[in-house]
Order: C-alpha cells, then structure tokens, then sequence
C-alpha cells in the first residue's frame, strides 16, 4: 500500500468518534419511549436519585469542609460559614508554589504530548502501512500498561541518568506515558478529517508536513485540544509519579504538597485540606466544562477508546 | 510517504533534543556549588525546634562566611516518610544533600551504603569535640570504626501515666509498677474505672515507623532474658521467647480493648495524636514513650500549661521485674556530612555551628533531648529548663541501644510488620514471630542467625 | 521517548535479578543474584495474599462495580427523566476528574470511623464498622468504584448512541419487555465496547496505587496491599529494592498477558 487511501471504518471496527466538526446530537428517544408507562420511568428516576447522591456526599464534604472553621471527617452544616480557611492555605508557600509547579509540569507534559502525538498519528492515521497496525497494537498494547507498576524500576533508572529531582525529567517520563492514549485519541481525530482536502494540497505541491501543518491541524484543534486537556488533567492529577521523582519541596507540585496537610499535623486541618483541595481541583474541572464545550469531550474520549 | 516518515521523526527528534537541552538546567537539590550548602532535615507540624536551630545557625554561618550559603531543604513528613525520602535523595548524587539530619540506627547503614563521608580527619581540629561524651562519639561510628556524625543529644524512654485519670480510676498517683503485670493490671483497672479514656498507648503500626520498633517493642523486648541481636557473636537472635513473649504483650492490649482503636493506632500520625492530644486532653492514660515529648508542652503551638502537675513519669519495668528492674531504649540523632558534599569542611564547619554550645543548649532545651556535651549537661539553664530531665538522665545507666549494624534499619521494618500483624489480630504471637524469623533469614542470610 | 518507557521496563527486567537496596553495603554494590528474587518472591505467603488481593480489587471494583454500574448509569441517562440524567452524569464524571489525590482524601474521610458513612448509618440506628479497619479490601473496592466508573459511563454511553433505535423500536412492537429488549438486542450490539472497557478498566485498575496508600496504606497488616502498594513497600520502606522491582516485573507481566488477550480477541475485527 503505497498510495494514501482513506481510512475505511467498518462499523465493526474502528468506529470514529464524534468530534468537535461532528457534535453528537444525544439520540433522539424513540418516539415510544415517553408513550411508555410511568412505573419504569419512575423506577429510573429514582435509581438515579440514590446513585447521584452516593456521588454527592463525598463531593459535598469537600465543599462544606472548606468553609467550616471546626470541620471533621463527617460532614456538617457549617455553623458560620467563613473563608477562614481559604485564607490560612493562601499562601506562598503553601498553595501557590505548588499550584505553579504543577502548572509547569502539566502544561509542558501536554503541549509535548500533543505535538509528539499529532506527528505520530499523521501517517498512522493517512497510510496504511504494513507496520501500521503491528504498530497501532503496540500502541494500545502501551497505553493498557499500568504505569504505576513500574515506578519502583523507574526511580532507579532516574538514579542511573541522573534525572531524580529534576522536573524536565519528570516531564518528560509523564509525557512518554501520557503518549499511547493520546496518538489512539489523535489518530481517531484525524481519521475523521476526510483526505481529500489534503489530496487537493498535495496537487499544489505541498509536502506531507505542509499539508498536514496548513489543512489538518486547523481542522483537528478541537480534537486536539479534547487531547492537550486530556494529558493535562491526567498529569495535573498524578500524585505517585512526582512522589517518586521530586525531591525537593521547592518543586512539588500541589498533588504532593497536598500530603503535608495530612501526614505532619497532628491534628489534620481538615479545613484547610479541603479549601486546599478546592483550590487544586478546580482547574481541572474548568477544563472539563471547556471540553464540553468543545463537543462532547467525554464521548470524544469514550470514542476513542473504543479500540 | 517516504517524504513523510523521515520529516515526521525528524521533527519528534527535534522537539525532543530541545526538551533534552532543557534538562541540563534543572538545578537539583544537591547542586554542585561550591558555595551552596544543602541541609536535608525533618519537620513537622509539632516538631519545629530543629527547624528553628538551623534557621538560626544558618544565620549566624553566613554571617561569619560571606559569600557562603546554607540551603535548608525541610522535609515535611512524619520519620517513616522522611527516612524513604532521604534515602530517595542519597541515591544519586546529583540530590544528595551536603548536611544530612540522621536517625543513630541509620547512620551504620548509610555510612556503608556510602551516602555519609568520614569526619574524623575535621574532627580532629575542633576543640568542642572533646566535651561530647563517649556514648555520643559511639553512636557516629561506622562499621569501619571511622566517625560518621556529629550527635545532637540522645533520649531515653518510659511511661507516661495522667495523674488525675489514676486519681479517679482509685490507683496510686506516684504509680511505680514493677513487672509487666502491674501495667497490664493497672489498664485494665482504667478501662473499668474511667470509661471513655484508653488505657495504654505502645506503638504498634508499620505507619509509625521506627516509634513501633523503639518506644514499642524493643521497650518489651529488651525487658525480657533474650535480645534481639548477639553483640559477643555478632548474630540476629530467632525464635526467642522473650519475641513471642513481647508480641503477647501487644495481643493482650489490643485484644483487651485496652489499647488504642485500630484506625488511630495505625494511622501514621499517631504519634503526634499521642502527644498533642491525647495526652493533654486526658483521653489517654498510660504511654510508653520518649523523653522529647515534654518539650513541646513547655513552649510552643502545643504548649500545655500545668503539664507537670497532670503527667507522671515510670521506668518501664523488666518483664517479671528481673534485674536491673527496669529497661529503657536510647537513640539520639546527628548531623552528618553526605558523602556527595561538594566542600566538605565547608559542611562540616556548618555542623561545627549548628551544635556548638550555645546552639546544642538551645536545642536540647527546648526538644527536650538528653544533652550529650558535658558542658551543656552541667549548664544550669539546661537543668532548670524542664523539670523532666532529671527523669530521664537517671534511666541512662539501665538504658540499651540498638542493634549498631547497617541492616538494622531493615530488620527493624519487620519488627513493625510483626507487631501490626499480632495488634489486628491477623497472626497469632508465634505465627508473627516465625514469619519475623523467615524475613530475617531472607536479610542477613542464614549464617548471621542464631536460635534464641 | 521510548527510552522513558522501554527503559524502564528494561531496568525492571535487570533490577529484579540483583539484590539492590536503598542503604546498606547492597546499595553500593548490589549484586546479581540470578532469579533469587523471584524464588523468594514465589514462596512468599504474602505474596500469594497480595496477588489474590489484588486480583480481588481488580475484578470487584473494574470488571464487576464499574462496569456494571457504567452500564445502568449509561442506559438511566439515556431514558430516565431528561433533566436529572445529565445532572447525575456530571456528579460521576466530577468524581472522576478530580485529582486522584483529592478523591483519595474524600473517600478517607467518608469511610473514616466518625466520617460521614457512619454519621449517616447513625441516623437509621445502625453501627458503622470502622471501615478502613474491618472491610479495608472492601472499602478501597467501594472507592475505587465511586472514583473510576465515569470513564465506564461514557464509553458505553458512547455504544449506546450507535445502537439504531429502530431495531429495539421493531422489538418492542413485537412485544418484547424492555430487559428482554437489552440482553437479546443492546448487548450484542455493544459486546465490543464492554469488551474494550473491560479491558481498559482492569489494567487501569491493577496500576492504582494513589486510592489505597492514603486510605490504608496497604493495612491494616498486609490486608490491603495490591500489588503496587507491596512493589512500593518492598522498595522504599523496607530498602529492597531488587524485591520491590521483581514484584513490580511480575505486575507488568501480568498487565502485558491481559493486554496481549486483549490484542488477540479484537485482532479479527481489526483486520477486517
């Protein structure tokens, strides 16, 4: 196979995402559904009622927590609700050093990952090559691999290079794992850009790099950007890897600093653990709201998983 | 295609030599200037003295050495943590710390792990080494008999007991039991007499670290007619009664209720809980533990006033009281110099600092630590300070150390393992101590191991 | 790139053969000791303890609780009542895009002795347990759950909007009740998106390290400790960490067997 063809998609096998220039249309119920009796409509509705509270009450201790001056591991109605707590964890020290280191570190995990990806999944994803799909195995093969499993060996490694404590060598392992999801994420992005554009880029004379810089990426940012906030949530919310790797408090991102909280008072600041706690969570669920709005992030990623 | 497979990794090649550039930046904890002087120690929420003496002697260093710095790079973790990290920093050069805060168990194996460098040479020229008694100068030693460290004070260790729970439970206010009986029988009253409060805390977790294995077991352990290494034969004892007989102990605590709940004893801050509030708030009667502790009560975020009048001191007794009647464990921390120091009499005149006399007063006045210089231990503001020492130095004749080998720390883990395996009742006593034997085997090798 | 991925995975292979330790005469020269590691490591009872923990973990919490409740989530959302469904979907996935170190602290303190769980049991006049004590195993496999079932959730929400609603439409004409409707039509249909999550949720699962370190920390005992958590202790607390590297080798090796079945089993399809 040496002429580019399009990625056929049996609908057996690789079905392509719905991307940012698709946004799923949640199906339609069948019209015969709301003709349906209310028993099981109500029985539903109340299943969901109890999983959704089960999620809630966790999420909720988070919350009150942070605004309650005395509060616990249970969960109570604050009193005076007071930011009390906001204001002792606002700190250099404490919140925004971390919140910066991990800022750096994702950020560069991501945009790494994201243009390593892109490249890798260009011909992945336009030729059918015969080491293709050895490849695309090995991919899928990589990105199933429980990374955790491996930190002890890592460290050693790291110890070996003399990578420990340095934060481009953390940004760099946390990129290499981040990378087989992301080319599968990548790849399925593009299979969804039709070729024929490029076809008509390529009559012009561009190359392959050029074609795919000036055709395919404009049409890929949304799916890219579903893949840089991806990696970006994955690396901002890693705890055992900079765990392992950092050394120095100075450079902890705020995954690790988090564990100060816990692990030297003696009495826990639950408070201050959880306004912290707010603190550090929500740019990651900001992001999630930006990849709902780039159109359906969570099914672009269901998507593009599904092998 | 061809065209697209050499530019395409060509790229990946080039985005990734330039992320490799940046790397020789990363500047790390163990830098190599010459100039900087990193200290790698421990603090905590409640352990905040060694923090406030090197900020200090830090200070004063610069001031007397222009152009020198001092990096302190503070650890915040509870010791089972902090030792993981520190041995995560010694392992590669390139963040090895230059002045190391190291526990006396540890210094033999890191010394051969080659993390520390030999002082002796330095030590020679300071004229204060000569007040450090001969107990402090055996603790820095290595297997090689080369001095690894510089000793800030060594502790001893004894019970705790709260004179107006014994009031209340009808027990005598100066308790002084004489076998482990009378503990036992003086819990168990509490738990009748005082409900709500927990009779007796001894260290039982994997979580609390090296606190199971010294202030916990070995408090037991060492009470009892066996050891747990053989100095004469330089061999770990397996299968003792006097282990079984320890970890029984722990099994009747726990068992009984008489210890603390589960999920407090195995959390990894029950040490601080113990003394900062358990203690204090009199849910707690009874505490195997270490003399520093008065310390924080005395000044400070925890301080506790009236302590003295509502806390009461006991030797731990011997187990059926044989002689000498009572037992206590002895450690103690040092600074080293690691052995990656770029200028290491640059550190260790930093050492010189930080434990010269005023500093040493200072810190083991207020850590309330037994003093190991002579010229601090005679001071009369160190006397007076805390009304405690006098306690503590008296158990040092009767006091014992641990095994001085570079697998203690090793062993040590297990010990923990096995008490946390009897205190939840996962293993019987004998169950434990044979898997405690296994491990050891599976350490030192067979031919470092004699029957008890 | 590679070199951060094979290499590691190289190291891990020669790391397992020597007796490697943290402090110590072995950590200046550790020698190789052949598969010594992996004898000690075989006839090791906790070992034994921590692979059928693990493998407890595994299919309690991955292949039975995220999958299972992924796909009522999943079919709920799609035809419960039209408002709440999007609502609860985004409580799951906020679950799931926490920081895994936040969601670590939330579930302690749910299932901690005066934590919420038992707050709330109180209300009905029922004794909590002290979770994290008597249930550990069961307790980690509960968060575990309430942490990674969104990612269940949405892929076959994903499936499910492929399904062409006329075919169920033609079997509810023909009178078929809807759960007759789900396992005769929907399943088939989807059986390859459940057989990738499936896949996808068990190796996520037997990597988790994160939940379980702060909410037991492998205890009480060894009673909680996967795999993971042991390679961890084996390495770092107790200094082994030739040990620690052989149970991390085996770890990988079991995550590659399932990834190769899995390979094998969605070959045929690819090929087409």
């Amino acid at each position: 196979m040496t002429t580019p063809t399009t990625t056929p998609t049996p609908s057996a096998a690789l079905p392509v995402p719905p991307t940012a220039t698709r946004p799923p249309r949640r199906p339609r119920l069948s019209p015969a559904a709301p003709a349906r009796t209310k028993g099981p409509r109500l029985a539903a509705g109340l299943a969901l009622v109890l999983v959704g509270l089960a999620f809630l009450v966790p999420l909720a201790w988070i919350l009150l927590s942070s605004v309650n001056p005395a509060a616990t591991v249970s969960t109570s109605w604050p009193g005076e609700p007071t930011l009390e707590n906001y204001r002792e964890v606002l700190t250099p020290e404490l919140t925004f050093r971390p919140l910066l280191n991990s800022l750096v570190v994702s950020g560069a995990t991501a945009v790494i990952v994201v243009v390593v990806a892109t490249l890798s999944a260009y011909p992945l994803s336009r030729y059918r090559m015969r080491f293709n799909r050895a490849f695309l195995h090995t991919i899928l093969f990589g990105s199933c691999l429980p990374i955790t499993a491996v930190m002890v060996p890592v460290y050693a490694l790291f110890v070996t290079l003399g990578l420990l404590d340095s934060v481009p060598g953390t940004v760099l392992f946390l990129s290499a794992t981040a990378l087989p999801m992301a080319v599968w994420m990548t790849k399925n992005f593009m299979d969804s850009v039709p070729v024929s554009l490029e076809e008509a880029a390529w009559v012009d004379g561009a190359s392959s790099m050029q074609a795919l810089w000036r055709v395919v990426v404009p049409l890929m940012r949304p799916g890219m950007a579903v893949v840089f906030i991806f990696v970006f949530t994955q690396a901002w919310g890693n705890f055992f890897v900079p765990f392992v790797l950092l050394l120095d408090p100075a450079k902890q991102p705020a995954a690790v600093s988090i564990y100060t909280f816990f692990g030297t008072n003696g009495a826990v600041a639950y408070g201050q653990l959880a306004a912290f706690s707010v603190l550090y969570s929500l740019p990651v669920l900001v992001l999630y709201l930006v990849v709902q709005r780039l159109g359906g992030g969570s099914f672009a990623l269901a998507g593009s998983v599904k092998g | 295609m061809q065209r697209t497979r050499p530019a395409a990794l060509g790229a990946v090649a080039l985005s990734l030599g330039i992320v490799l550039a940046g790397c020789g930046s990363g500047s790390s904890s163990g830098s190599g200037d010459t100039n900087t002087i990193t200290v790698a120690y421990q603090r905590t929420a409640q352990f905040t003295q060694l923090d406030s003496v090197l900020k200090k002697a830090a200070s004063e260093y610069e001031a007397a050495n222009p152009g020198k710095k001092v990096k302190l790079t503070a650890i915040e973790a509870e010791q089972d943590q902090y030792f993981t990290k520190l041995a995560l920093m010694n392992r590669s050069p390139s963040t090895a710390p230059d002045v190391i805060y190291e526990d006396s168990f540890q210094v033999r194996s890191d010394a051969a792990a080659g993390y520390l460098a030999p002082i002796d040479e330095q030590l020679a020229g300071w004229s204060d080494w000569s007040q450090f008694d001969d107990v402090a100068k055996q603790a820095g030693l290595g297997d090689d008999k080369k001095t690894y460290g510089v000793s800030m004070g060594t502790d001893t260790r004894a019970l705790f007991y709260n004179k107006d729970i014994f009031a209340k439970a009808g027990l005598p206010t100066d308790w002084k039991p004489k076998t482990w009986d009378d503990v036992l029988s003086a819990a168990r009253t509490i738990k009748q007499k005082a409900p709500g409060v927990t009779p007796i805390n001894v260290y039982a977790g994997k979580a609390a670290g090296e606190a199971t294995s010294m202030q916990g077991f070995e408090m037991l352990l060492y009470g009892t007619d066996s050891t747990l290494y053989d100095d004469s034969t330089q061999k770990w004892v397996t299968g003792s009664p006097g282990f079984k007989d320890s970890l029984s102990f722990y099994q009747t605590i726990f068992g009984e209720k008489l210890a603390p709940a589960l999920d407090v004893a195995l959390d990894a801050t029950v040490g601080s809980r113990v003394a900062t509030e358990m203690l204090p708030r009199g849910e707690l009667a009874i505490a195997l533990d270490g003399s520093w502790l008065p310390g924080q009560w005395i000044e400070g975020d925890n301080a506790w006033k009236g302590w003295e009048d509502t806390i009461g001191f006991a030797p731990m007794p011997t187990q059926n009281g044989q002689a000498p009647g009572s037992v206590s464990m002895s450690g103690g921390w040092l600074l080293s110099v690691g052995a990656n120091a770029k200028d290491k009499n640059a550190a260790f005149d930093f050492i010189k600092v930080a434990l010269n006399r005023d500093n040493s007063l200072k810190y083991d006045t207020e850590n309330s630590q037994i003093a190991v210089r002579k010229d601090v231990a005679s001071d009369e503001k160190y006397l007076s300070y805390n009304p405690s020492f006098e306690f503590f130095s008296s158990l040092v004749p009767t006091t014992h150390f641990r095994p001085a080998t570079p697998d203690y720390s090793q062993i040590s883990g297990n010990i923990q393992v096995a008490a946390e395996s009897v205190a939840t009742g996962s293993s019987t006593p004998d169950e434990a101590a044979k898997a405690y034997d296994e491990g050891l085997v599976g350490i030192v090798g067979q031919d470092k191991v004699q029957g008890g | 790139m590679g070199i951060f991925l094979v290499g590691p995975i190289g190291y891990a292979l020669y790391g397992s053969l020597t007796n490697a330790a943290l402090s110590g005469y072995r950590a200046v020269a550790p020698e190789f000791v052949g598969f010594d590691n992996y004898t000690q490591l075989f006839t090791s009872s906790q070992f034994w303890e921590s692979v059928w923990l693990t493998l407890v973990f595994v299919v309690g919490s991955a292949l039975i609780g995220q999958n299972v409740l992924g796909m009522a989530l999943a079919l709920l959302v799609r035809n419960g009542p039209k408002r709440l469904g999007p609502v609860v979907s985004s409580l799951v996935v906020t679950a799931w895009v926490l920081p895994e170190i936040v969601a670590a602290f939330t579930l302690y303190a749910f299932f901690a002795t005066d934590g919420t769980l038992n707050e709330m049991l109180g209300w009905v006049g029922l004794d909590g347990p002290t979770w994290l004590i008597t249930v550990p195993l069961l307790t980690v496999v509960l968060a575990n759950v309430w942490r990674g079932t969104a990612f269940s959730m949405m892929v076959y929400s994903a499936a499910l909007a492929e399904v062409p609603p006329d075919l169920t439409e033609a079997a509810e004409i023909d009178g078929a009740g809807w759960w007759q409707r789900f396992i005769r039509i929907t399943l088939p249909m989807v059986r390859r998106a459940i057989a990738t999550n499936m896949m996808l949720t068990t190796l996520q699962t037997l990597g988790v390290f994160t939940l379980i370190w702060v909410m037991t920390g492998g205890g009480p005992g060894t009673q909680s400790s996967t795999l993971p958590i042991l390679a961890f202790q084996q390495a770092f607390k107790f200094a082994q960490v030739g040990y620690g590297t052989a149970i991390a080798t085996v770890t990988l090796l079991v995550g590659a067997l399932f990834a190769v079945v899995y390979v094998k089993v969605l070959k045929p399809e690819v090929d087409s």
